[in-house]
């Protein structure tokens, strides 16, 4: 009984959460039809539903899709790695973090696509300044993180691993590393997020080779919207998908944390 | 004698002067490539040429006016962005109904990338001014929505409740409760929207614009000006560190208020 009325009132509110949606695109249709102008931009509903057919049909989306997605993805590993790495460094040397600190938070301050035309002019508008775009995005955070989680080590296990006399090594892996792993582990979720962003974002600026982004860009200056919303919806899905993906991998980390 | 107060004193200074080891390293390393002549003038001009070219552009008025249009654009999108925030945002909090209507719609559209939406808005408004201002809105809109959600949401309800048993006027409940708790969270979403509207609206000045800071690094990048491009991405960088800093300071200061 409480069970039938607990879903009731779960599609009662699902329902609601359909108005808005529903009235958009009933106003847009409506656009649609108000005349030829208004056509070209608001394309009927059914217009936008063949073109994803279309394109999901002929494997353009897919093809598209997966090429943003590899180059995301190639990214983030790089970016994690080295961010990774670079952040070692300076949580265990001073000398690196003076070295790398103020290049680092100087760096910073620019926008990533701020450096876009730069990096055209250096590196050209292919894969490799698209993957750059990326690796930076994710190396920031990465840094930051893993710096953080290395320095703000419990003072008492460096006193544990005195009493031990761990070397450098030992103390690095058994203590260091160890404390910081949380850390680094939402500095990557935090990574994924800002990739995703970076990808879309050096595809549309860069707009060359296949992608999300190159194929919106193309279909803008070919007023295709139907194509820029198809491509608008695969971005805002899978961007969902990740968040909503990340935010249940924190829930199930933090039980574990506090399980342990 | 020993002078402790020196010695620290020393050692902030010693310190300080050591974080300008890499960055000063890095210029010189720039100057002594150009002096050697490594890359050809397309790819890379001395600081001195881009200082040059900086007072150069400043003087013939046509930097200050490329900064003037940007910060014009974000100035009125920013605005617009953070009022329509805040008032859906409070509506939100305020209103079962309103939350039910709209929030499965406004966390979908979150999920999207404002860079994204830059080809939608080119063919729905053109690519003058008003594109560039919805742009900014759409980008400075959700942070504060968010944070205004959260802000008021978080009034201390037992505190409103004993000003309920006490029969505070409402100008004071405003004045001491209500503006207090709500303004500071609702102040830090305007300081990210603020961030994201600035990269925003430079992507958008470099893909589609006749003027602006991002036009100028394009234009720039098209003919090979690479003092020009580093100009840009130097001033993107400023502008944004100082709007950003500008905030955190008057964040401060709210907080202060706030304590007070």
């Amino acid at each position: 009984m409480m069970f039938a009325t607990a879903m009731k009132r779960r599609a009662f509110s699902l329902l609601q959460g359909l108005v808005v949606p529903v009235l958009l695109v009933g106003v847009w249709e409506l656009l649609s039809r108000q005349s030829a102008t208004y056509a070209y931009v608001f394309v009927s509903v059914e217009g936008i539903w063949e073109s994803s057919l279309e394109l999901l049909g002929s494997g353009e989306l897919a093809l598209n899709f997966l090429a943003t997605l590899r180059c995301a993805l190639q990214s983030i590993l790089i970016g994690s790695l080295l961010g990774i790495g670079v952040g070692t460094l300076m949580g265990i040397s001073r000398i690196a973090e003076i070295l790398i600190g103020p290049l680092y938070h100087t760096v910073r301050q620019v926008p990533l696509l701020g450096w876009i035309p730069l990096i055209g002019l250096w590196f050209g508008t292919g894969e490799f300044a698209k993957n750059l775009m990326v690796v930076t995005a994710v190396f920031y955070p990465m840094v930051l993180h893993t710096y953080e989680g290395i320095r703000n080590v419990e003072k008492h296990y460096m006193e544990v691993g005195q009493v031990f006399r761990f070397n450098r090594w030992q103390r690095f892996v058994h203590i260091l590393l160890p404390n910081a792993w949380p850390s680094i582990f939402t500095g990557f979720l935090n990574a994924l997020a800002f990739a995703w962003v970076a990808t879309i974002g050096s595809e549309l600026l860069f707009a060359t080779g296949p992608g999300l982004g190159g194929l919106m860009l193309i279909a803008q200056a070919a007023s295709k919207m139907e194509v820029v919303i198809v491509c608008i919806v695969t971005i805002g899905l899978t961007g969902y998908l990740m968040n909503h993906g990340i935010a249940r991998i924190r829930k199930w980390l933090l039980k574990w944390r506090y399980a342990h | 004698m020993r002078l402790p107060g020196f010695r620290v004193l020393g050692g902030y200074l010693g310190r300080r002067a050591l974080l300008w080891i890499s960055p000063l390293a890095v210029l010189l390393l720039w100057v002594a490539v150009c002096r050697a002549g490594v890359f050809p003038e397309q790819i890379l001009v001395s600081p001195g040429v881009v200082l040059d070219t900086f007072v150069e552009l400043w003087a013939s008025g046509e930097l200050p006016e490329h900064i003037g249009l940007s910060l014009y654009r974000l100035a009125w999108g920013f605005a617009l962005g953070v009022f329509l925030g805040v008032a859906f945002g409070v509506s939100m909090a305020l209103s079962p109904l309103v939350e039910k209507l709209f929030s499965p719609f406004f966390n979908a559209v979150r999920q999207v990338p404002s860079i994204a939406f830059i080809p939608v808005f080119i063919l729905m408004f053109g690519v003058e001014e008003t594109f560039k201002i919805v742009i900014v809105t759409k980008a400075a809109f959700f942070p504060v929505a968010v944070a205004a959600v959260d802000a008021v949401k978080g009034i201390p309800q037992r505190l409103v409740e004993v000003a309920k048993v006490y029969r505070l006027p409402l100008l004071p409940l405003v004045r001491r409760l209500i503006l207090p708790s709500t303004v500071p969270p609702i102040f830090t979403g305007m300081r990210l929207s603020l961030t994201r509207a600035w990269i925003v609206l430079v992507a958008a000045e470099l893909l589609a614009s006749d003027s602006g800071i991002g036009q100028m690094m394009e234009m720039g990048r098209q003919m090979f000006r690479i003092d020009i491009v580093m100009v840009g991405v130097a001033l993107t960088g400023v502008i944004g560190f100082t709007l950003d800093r500008g905030c955190q300071l008057m964040e401060w200061r709210l907080i202060r208020w706030r304590t007070r």
